[in-house]
C-alpha cells in the first residue's frame, strides 16, 4: 500500500524572510519579527549611549547628540518610530486574538445548523429588495424621460 | 504551565511598553504639543534637559520600569526566535540562562545609572 507522505510545508529558518504562499497574517508575522529585532538593536545602542556617554560629561554628550542628528541617523530614527508603531499595533492585534476576544462562544452543532448564510439570509433578502426597488424606480424614471 | 505564564508575561510587558514608551516618546519628541500645554521642553536631548529629568524621581521610576519591561519583552522574544532552531534540551537551557544573566546585568547597569544621578 502506498504510504501518503505529509506535505513538506515546514519553512524553517528560511520562513523568517520568505512568507511563502501564505496570506496577509504571515507577512505581518515576518514584519513583526523584523521590526522586533530592529527595535532590539536600537535599544542596545540607546542604552549604551544614554549610560556610558552620560558619565563622560557634558562635552562628550553634546558632541554625541550632534553626531546623532546627521541625516543618516535621522532616517534611522524615523524607521525606528515606524517600527515601534507597527510592532505595537500588530502586537495589540496578536494579544486580542491570542486571548480569544471577539471570537464568540463555541456552540454545539444542533440541527438545523446555524451558519452565516442562514443567519444573514433575512438581511440579504432585505438588501436585495431595497436594491430591486431602487433599480425599478431608476428604470421607470429613465423610461419616463430620464433624470 | 511555566511556558504559558512566561508567554502571558510577554503579552503583559508588551502592553506596559506601549504605556511607558508612549510617555517616553511624547516627552522626547512631541515638544511643540507639550509646549502648547505649558510643559517646558526646550531641546529634549540637551545636557541640561537630560540632567533636569535625571534629578526627578518620577523620571527615574519611568526609566527603570521601562527598562525592566523592555528587557523581559525583548530577551524573551529573541529567545523564542533562537529556540526555533530546535537546539537540544541542554543547549536550550544554556541559551535561556545566558539570556537571564545578560538581562540581569543590563538591568543592574541601567538601574545603577539613573539612581546614581538621582541620589548624587
Amino acid at each position: 500500500m502506498k504510504q501518503i507522505q505529509p506535505r513538506d510545508n515546514y519553512l524553517g529558518a528560511r520562513g523568517w524572510v520568505w512568507a511563502g504562499k501564505y496570506k496577509l497574517e504571515r507577512h505581518l508575522y515576518v514584519l513583526h519579527r523584523v521590526t522586533g529585532l530592529g527595535l532590539l538593536l536600537f535599544g542596545v545602542i540607546h542604552l549604551i549611549i544614554t549610560t556610558f556617554y552620560r558619565y563622560r560629561g557634558e562635552d562628550v554628550w553634546e558632541s554625541a547628540m550632534s553626531a546623532l542628528s546627521n541625516p543618516g541617523f535621522k532616517v534611522g530614527e524615523y524607521l525606528v518610530a515606524a517600527a515601534f508603531v507597527f510592532h505595537a499595533l500588530n502586537g495589540l492585534r496578536l494579544i486580542i486574538q491570542g486571548l480569544g476576544f471577539g471570537l464568540g462562544r463555541p456552540a454545539p452543532p444542533i440541527y438545523p445548523y446555524q451558519d452565516a448564510l442562514r443567519k444573514k439570509r433575512r438581511w440579504t433578502i432585505a438588501m436585495i429588495a431595497v436594491i430591486a426597488v431602487l433599480a425599478l424606480v431608476l428604470l421607470g424614471d429613465s423610461i419616463a424621460g430620464g433624470p | 504551565m511555566r511556558a504559558t505564564r512566561l508567554h502571558l508575561l510577554h503579552m503583559l510587558t508588551g502592553v506596559l511598553i506601549a504605556v511607558f514608551l508612549g510617555i517616553h516618546m511624547v516627552r522626547l519628541h512631541l515638544d511643540s504639543i507639550l509646549d502648547w500645554f505649558g510643559v517646558d521642553t526646550t531641546a529634549s536631548t540637551s545636557w541640561e534637559s537630560m540632567i533636569d529629568r535625571a534629578s526627578e524621581g518620577i523620571w527615574a521610576f519611568v526609566y527603570i520600569a521601562l527598562l525592566a519591561v523592555v528587557l523581559y519583552h525583548a530577551l524573551y522574544g529573541l529567545r523564542g526566535i533562537i529556540l526555533e532552531w530546535k537546539p537540544s534540551v541542554k543547549t536550550g537551557r544554556i541559551i535561556t540562562w545566558s539570556f537571564i544573566i545578560v538581562g540581569i546585568a543590563a538591568f543592574g547597569w541601567g538601574t545603577y545609572v539613573p539612581l546614581d544621578l538621582l541620589l548624587s
